[in-house]
């Protein structure tokens, strides 16, 4: 009975760290500098011999984009484990039912409506508009669909989940009315919103989402033994010393802001929630302790992943990579109801 | 150690409890027995500080829930519920492991192995460890929330009391003693505890305390011998029965029917 939890995570992070090497190379530009360590000098000392051409697409291109898969590949991970935790079923992520779609449905109004909304709001909120909009989106759907299917603190997952669909499809609707209403340049916005995209990158963005991941992990990420105890049941959770309607509380509050932060800056990104825990599950069951740490590893590792093949299959095109997450994701969603339709 | 005077609760307009008054001492096996839907489940939910009833206030170690920390709390009282959730996908013993999540952070400690070991091997669960929690039968997830629940208080603290909604159910005969043997000395030790019993011969036999309800009252309470008379057993169930003193012990046995 050994904790091997830091052995898995050491193991873990020696992948990533592989992944991430090798996503910085491959790409349509290849690099003259072959040496990774002066490429990354090159981020910080002007005079560091690396060619301008190489250290421009090393530093404002190639290395925000990997730092930005890692980083909102973690955060989805980590709130699709949260919610079904706290939901207590496999299928209660983010996307499924409905957070994503909020967040996208008032980014979208926020896009297409900005020019008209900004002259009422204060000046220094202007630049993270969108921000606040999907999260205010992301919040406002979980907090309805939370109350439309929870009677006594039970939630019902299958009303839940049927939330989630309506939710999407007001989202849906209301984001094809945006593009409808759009101008051009909004409408190139959009399209990237609805397919998802890490290709706007920038160490700004990446700034605010480590802000936000380093806030929102320092609370959830040691609730595994919480989310455990409440497979108990919650009142008997709460004879563990756990305080189970705070956890809920801040637990849907904060996956309503990383989720929100993600869709503001990569558009709606599906399923990683979904695929991530459900693998961890495999191999170790439904330990929270275990999965929930691990999750925030093994979802850069896919979003990285995912994102190097989007970059690198059609080169010099590019792959939304929504279409390679919903590939890997549908599968496992059909996995997920096979195997749990029985207790549904 | 509980004390609670008054206690009343209602669901909508129905009256579940009326004016029940409780009191347990330290050393105490008290067993709440009655015919179904006397409240007594309601009344050990209330002791375990899992629904309030608002108005009068228990007294658990002489200080009111609301004054203890939730902490301490899980450290001096545990409760075995009469339903658990049959879908835990964990092996058993991490289920077991739960029992010590308020003793440690996030690695467990020597001792939480230990305990986990000692109150498994107690509840004869200690074979099945490595087992997938939902691949067990009825009985043997009782004994392992038994173990869990017992691993909950394992530690220093002198009174402890533990809460047992009808721990027994499923279970053969070999463990219910086995189970009941193992309260009476928990008990010995100066906790306490308050189990929901359905079958009065062993509450006869295991009982410091009996506590008979009726209609979300107390029909009787006191010793065995003083509760379990036939005029007051065949009266609350309302069927006939007749007791008869148990040739080795003395203790009532309590015989159904005419």
């Amino acid at each position: 009975m050994k904790n091997k939890l830091p052995i898995y995570l050491s193991f873990s992070f020696v992948v990533l760290l592989v992944l991430a090497v090798l996503a910085l190379h491959l790409g349509v530009y290849k690099f003259s500098e072959a040496s990774l360590f002066r490429l990354l000098g090159s981020l910080f000392d002007n005079n560091s011999g690396v060619s301008s051409t190489d250290a421009y697409i090393f530093g404002k291109i190639r290395m925000p984009r990997v730092v930005m898969a890692i980083l909102i590949g973690s955060i989805l991970a980590v709130s699709g484990t949260c919610l079904q935790g706290v939901f207590k079923n496999p299928l209660a992520t983010p996307d499924l039912i409905g957070v994503t779609a909020g967040a996208t449905l008032m980014a979208a109004i926020v896009i297409v409506l900005g020019a008209f909304i900004r002259a009422f709001i204060p000046e220094f909120l202007h630049f993270s508009l969108i921000s606040i909009g999907a999260f205010i989106g992301a919040l406002g759907s979980i907090a309805l669909v939370y109350s439309i299917s929870s009677t006594d603190g039970r939630t019902n997952i299958v009303v839940m989940l049927l939330a989630g669909v309506a939710i999407s499809s007001l989202g849906f609707a209301l984001v094809g009315f945006m593009t409808y209403l759009a101008k051009d340049d909004q409408l190139r916005d959009l399209t990237f919103w609805n397919l998802g995209s890490l290709g706007a990158a920038t160490w700004t963005k990446n700034a605010i989402l480590l802000v936000v991941m380093t806030a929102s992990y320092s609370y959830l990420i040691t609730k595994g033994k919480a989310l455990n105890a409440m497979m108990l049941g919650e009142k008997d959770a709460e004879h563990l010393g756990i305080r189970v309607e705070r956890i809920k509380r801040m637990t849907v509050l904060l996956v309503a802001l990383m989720v929100g932060t993600c869709v503001a800056f990569s558009g709606s990104i599906g399923f990683v929630g979904l695929i991530v825990p459900y693998i961890l599950r495999l191999v170790f069951k439904s330990n929270y302790t275990v999965i929930l740490p691990l999750s925030a590893v093994w979802g850069s590792i896919l979003l990285l992943g995912a994102d190097t093949i989007s970059r690198t299959l059609v080169a010099p095109a590019e792959l939304p990579i929504g279409i390679l997450t919903a590939l890997m994701g549908a599968p496992v969603f059909i996995a997920i109801l096979i195997r749990y339709k029985k207790t549904m | 150690m509980v004390k609670g005077h008054k206690i009343s609760y209602s669901h909508r307009d129905f009256h579940i409890l009326k004016s029940v008054d409780v009191e347990v001492e330290y050393g105490d096996l008290l067993i709440i027995v009655g015919p179904n839907g006397a409240g007594k489940s309601t009344l050990l939910n209330i002791l375990a500080n899992e629904i309030s009833q608002n108005k009068e206030e228990i007294y658990f170690k002489q200080k009111r829930f609301k004054e203890w920390s939730v902490l301490d709390l899980s450290k001096n009282k545990a409760k075995f519920s009469q339903q658990y959730s049959s879908e835990i996908p964990l092996p058993v013993k991490d289920v077991v492991l739960m029992g010590r999540y308020p003793y440690f952070d996030s690695i467990p400690k020597a001792s939480d192995l230990n305990a986990i070991e000692e109150t498994m091997r107690d509840s004869e669960v200690w074979e099945l460890k490595d087992r997938d929690y939902n691949t067990l039968s009825g009985g043997e997830k009782q004994r392992v929330h038994l173990a869990r629940v017992m691993a909950q208080l394992k530690n220093d603290i002198v009174h402890k009391l533990v809460l047992l909604d009808e721990p027994l159910n499923n279970l053969d005969v070999k463990h219910q003693y086995r189970i009941l043997e193992q309260m009476t000395s928990f008990a010995k030790r100066g906790n306490t505890v308050v189990t929901v019993l359905h079958d009065l011969n062993l509450a006869a036999k295991f009982a410091t305390k009996v506590l008979l309800m009726h209609n979300g009252k107390v029909a009787a309470c006191g010793k065995p011998n003083e509760v379990f008379t036939s005029e007051i057993i065949s009266e609350t169930y309302g069927f006939p029965c007749s007791i008869l003193p148990n040739p080795l012990n003395n203790q009532p046995i309590i015989l159904f029917g005419n």
